[in-house]
């Protein structure tokens, strides 16, 4: 007998007991032989990935694909209530789990005639991702297990919520609200990338919003296409074919519409949160999804490698008619205002989420949640270099009170020098008058002593030309007399020449 | 793969000015020459058939790709089977005719197959898809090119000792056909090729982690 045929003969066996006392008869001593059938046979047993099927992925009909999970049917300690979502290779079952605990979970179970290799090895790296994270806003994986014709399926918390978009829309929430939501979806992408898993699906069907006592939780759904970025997720490679276009357009990054394949790091999730958030802000993606597909593949990425998207204020302000008027009742708002809400930090916060630039991006989703935190809180965002003047309408809005505050005293401050100022002068002025006055009243005062010198001078010249008349008047007296006493005829007699003497004589008399 | 079956025109390119978004209706006359003449004992037109049927399922390929949405893939059975539906809408696809027919596919098959995986091993030293090879090569694969490039190596080995199950794995590993599919390809019982697939499949890996042991170490 030949090896092919020892080794056909040894799988009709059906236990290994058997088997190796096949072995031992077929061979009969022929140890080559015999070790050429057993490594055909570990060959043929061993789980590995090698040849573990066809190369290639193949149609399948109804017929081939085997029975169809139905509603009721039990899954172990599962018990399939109703399917509530289907993928490309997943469908997605409401099931109602019995022991240890009663309750609701979800059931996700690869489709009949889609376990080929590839889909298995992916479904498997998807629970191993969702195992590997604890986080209040990503789905929590409870159990794993495989059907009765071997499909896997795992089980994992039942998220009874809507699509995020559709959540704040049907809500009206205002854009506040929505930054809130969005902040939390971060958060839980962050946690992911910290346990070196990227999503690389991030879109709005993917996170559903649910209500726990009353507060919308976001849970972030499907790793199905997740990637570990450090270690092997499973013993089965992931296959990463190149040619598979992985992800949605409207929300894949410009290097994963590469379609490389080779290197996609977290910052592609980066991109899809900023397209989560355009649409989150304005109602719409930065490209039309529809559009974007008419051109083919290849249009397609030019789109996403090259298009520049429209800042989300100006896309905002495009909106004509209906559209116009529901996105701002869906923000509880007027597009004009929520246009003027946009401008600024939220426009710089989406924009350096869609950076075709990788490394212009956020580096995390933790940054861009803080971002996001900083606007809500008037603090000045990353995404912008700041100037002087925004840094202080930041600072003006976030300290309204001290900024009022400061006002009051430095308008008081103000003030007060005005009215003292003002006070100095006019004591100034009302000075210079005064001593404008006085030296008025001095000068005349001076005027007058001059006045009165001048008058006393003019006295004392008066009493001397005075002086000096009399004396005239008394030498010519005297003349005259002795000229009449020289023509011997008395003019006037003696006794008048002793009348006219001249008064006190104060100068000398022949002066 | 055997080199003798590697098409002389292995880079059959479409007419110029071929429109982006086409039908297929051209009709496969040499094919179905070919098969005719096969069936009437001539020993050259099997050679002859292999790089034919090479050169209309590349063309088929690229048609089916322009004209579907970015995101589909391609399955080689569909290609396969609707490359034959082609064929038998002449009216000459008898049974006979069928069977040869599937064993060009599946080796045409293969090549192809394995000039995308050489590709691939290209573009990983940074070369870039342009063209047909774009269109190609979204044909649905689900195990990496290693695997298939050794897989063609184990196998043109494996077709001198057992030509049956080599050409088994040609149409379950390169085309994904199903067993049934396979049986009545062949005219063989489905566990007939059961067997075949079953040994080609243990023996070709026992090959390929001998020469990795070989060169590289185990897997």
């Amino acid at each position: 007998m030949t090896e092919r045929e020892i080794f056909l003969e040894a799988l009709e066996m059906t236990t290994p007991e058997a088997r190796a006392a096949y072995l031992q008869s077929a061979c009969s001593g022929d140890v080559a032989l015999r070790h050429g059938v057993e490594e055909l046979l570990r060959e043929h047993f061993s789980n590995d990935s090698l040849i573990a099927g066809p190369a290639v992925e193949a149609e399948r009909s109804a017929a081939e694909a085997g029975v169809e999970e139905a509603p009721a049917a039990m899954l172990d300690r599962y018990k399939l209530l109703e399917k509530i979502g289907e993928g490309g290779f997943g469908e997605v079952w409401m099931a109602e789990q019995r022991e240890p605990i009663k309750r609701r979970v979800a059931l996700k179970i690869i489709k009949p005639g889609m376990d080929s290799r590839q889909i298995v090895a992916r479904f498997e790296a998807e629970r191993q991702a969702l195992a590997m994270m604890d986080h209040a806003n990503i789905a929590k994986v409870f159990d794993a297990g495989r059907t009765d014709s071997g499909r896997p399926y795992f089980v994992m918390e039942l998220v009874r919520g809507i699509k995020i978009t559709e959540y704040c829309d049907q809500n009206q929430l205002p854009t506040r609200e929505r930054l809130d939501l969005f902040i939390k979806v971060c958060h839980a992408i962050q946690h992911a990338h910290q346990k070196g898993i990227i999503h690389r699906d991030i879109k709005p069907s993917n996170i559903l919003v649910t209500l726990h006592d009353g507060v919308a939780v976001p849970k972030v759904i499907d790793f199905g296409i997740a990637k570990a970025t450090q270690q092997e997720l499973t013993d089965k490679t992931v296959f990463t074919q190149f040619q598979q276009f992985i992800g949605t357009p409207a929300y894949i990054s410009p290097e994963q519409a590469e379609m490389s394949g080779l290197d996609i790091d977290t910052r592609a999730d980066i991109y899809s949160l900023g397209v989560l958030l355009y649409e989150l802000l304005v109602g719409q993606t930065p490209f039309d999804a529809k559009e974007m597909m008419q051109g083919g593949l290849d249009a397609l990425r030019q789109i996403i490698r090259e298009k520049e998207p429209l800042r989300p204020s100006t896309k905002l302000n495009t909106l004509q008619g209906d559209a116009r008027t529901t996105a701002g009742k869906r923000r509880q708002t007027d597009v004009g205002k929520l246009v003027h809400q946009l401008q600024g930090d939220l426009d710089w916060i989406v924009m350096k989420c869609l950076e075709k630039d990788r490394t212009r991006r956020y580096e995390t989703a933790n940054s861009l949640a803080s971002d996001v935190q900083r606007h809500l809180s008037n603090e000045a965002v990353l995404a912008r270099p700041p100037s002087a003047a925004y840094r202080l309408q930041k600072a003006w809005q976030r300290n309204k009170l001290v900024f009022t505050a400061g006002s009051v005293v430095a308008v008081a401050l103000v003030a007060g020098i005005g009215v003292s100022t003002w006070q100095a002068v006019v004591a100034t002025q009302a000075r210079g008058v005064a001593v404008h006055a006085q030296a008025k009243a001095e000068s005349s005062q001076q005027k007058a002593e001059t006045e009165q010198q001048r008058a006393d001078a003019q006295a004392r010249k008066a009493s001397e030309s005075e002086q000096r008349s009399r004396r005239l008047l008394y030498a010519s007296d005297m003349n005259l007399a002795q000229q009449a006493l020289k023509v011997k005829r008395p003019l006037y007699g003696s006794g008048r020449a002793r009348v006219r003497q001249p008064g006190p004589l104060r100068f000398h008399a022949n002066r | 793969m055997h080199d003798s079956m590697r098409p002389n025109h292995a880079r059959t390119k479409l007419p110029a000015g071929f429109p982006p978004v086409a039908t297929y209706t051209r009709p496969m006359p040499d094919v179905t020459q070919l098969l005719s003449a096969i069936d009437a004992g001539d020993p050259k037109a099997a050679d002859q058939l292999l790089p034919l049927v090479y050169g209309e399922l590349r063309k088929l390929a690229v048609v089916r790709m322009t004209n579907e949405k970015a995101g589909q893939t391609l399955q080689p059975t569909a290609l396969v089977h609707e490359a034959w539906l082609k064929i038998a809408g002449d009216g000459n696809g008898h049974f006979a005719n069928r069977r040869h027919f599937f064993k060009a596919a599946a080796g045409a098959m293969q090549q192809i197959l394995i000039d995308i995986a050489r590709r691939k091993q290209r573009l990983k030293h940074g070369a870039n898809l342009i063209g047909d090879e774009l269109h190609e090569s979204r044909i649905a694969m689900s195990a990496p090119s290693e695997e298939l490039l050794a897989v063609n190596d184990a196998l043109a080995a494996l077709a001198v000792e057992d030509p049956q199950a080599a050409e088994v794995v040609q149409m379950r590993y390169f085309v994904g056909m199903t067993v049934p599919e396979i049986a009545d390809a062949l005219d063989l019982a489905p566990r007939t090729v059961d067997r075949h697939w079953a040994f080609a499949r243990a023996s070709l890996k026992r090959t390929i982690r001998t020469s990795l042991s070989g060169s590289a170490g185990p897997d």
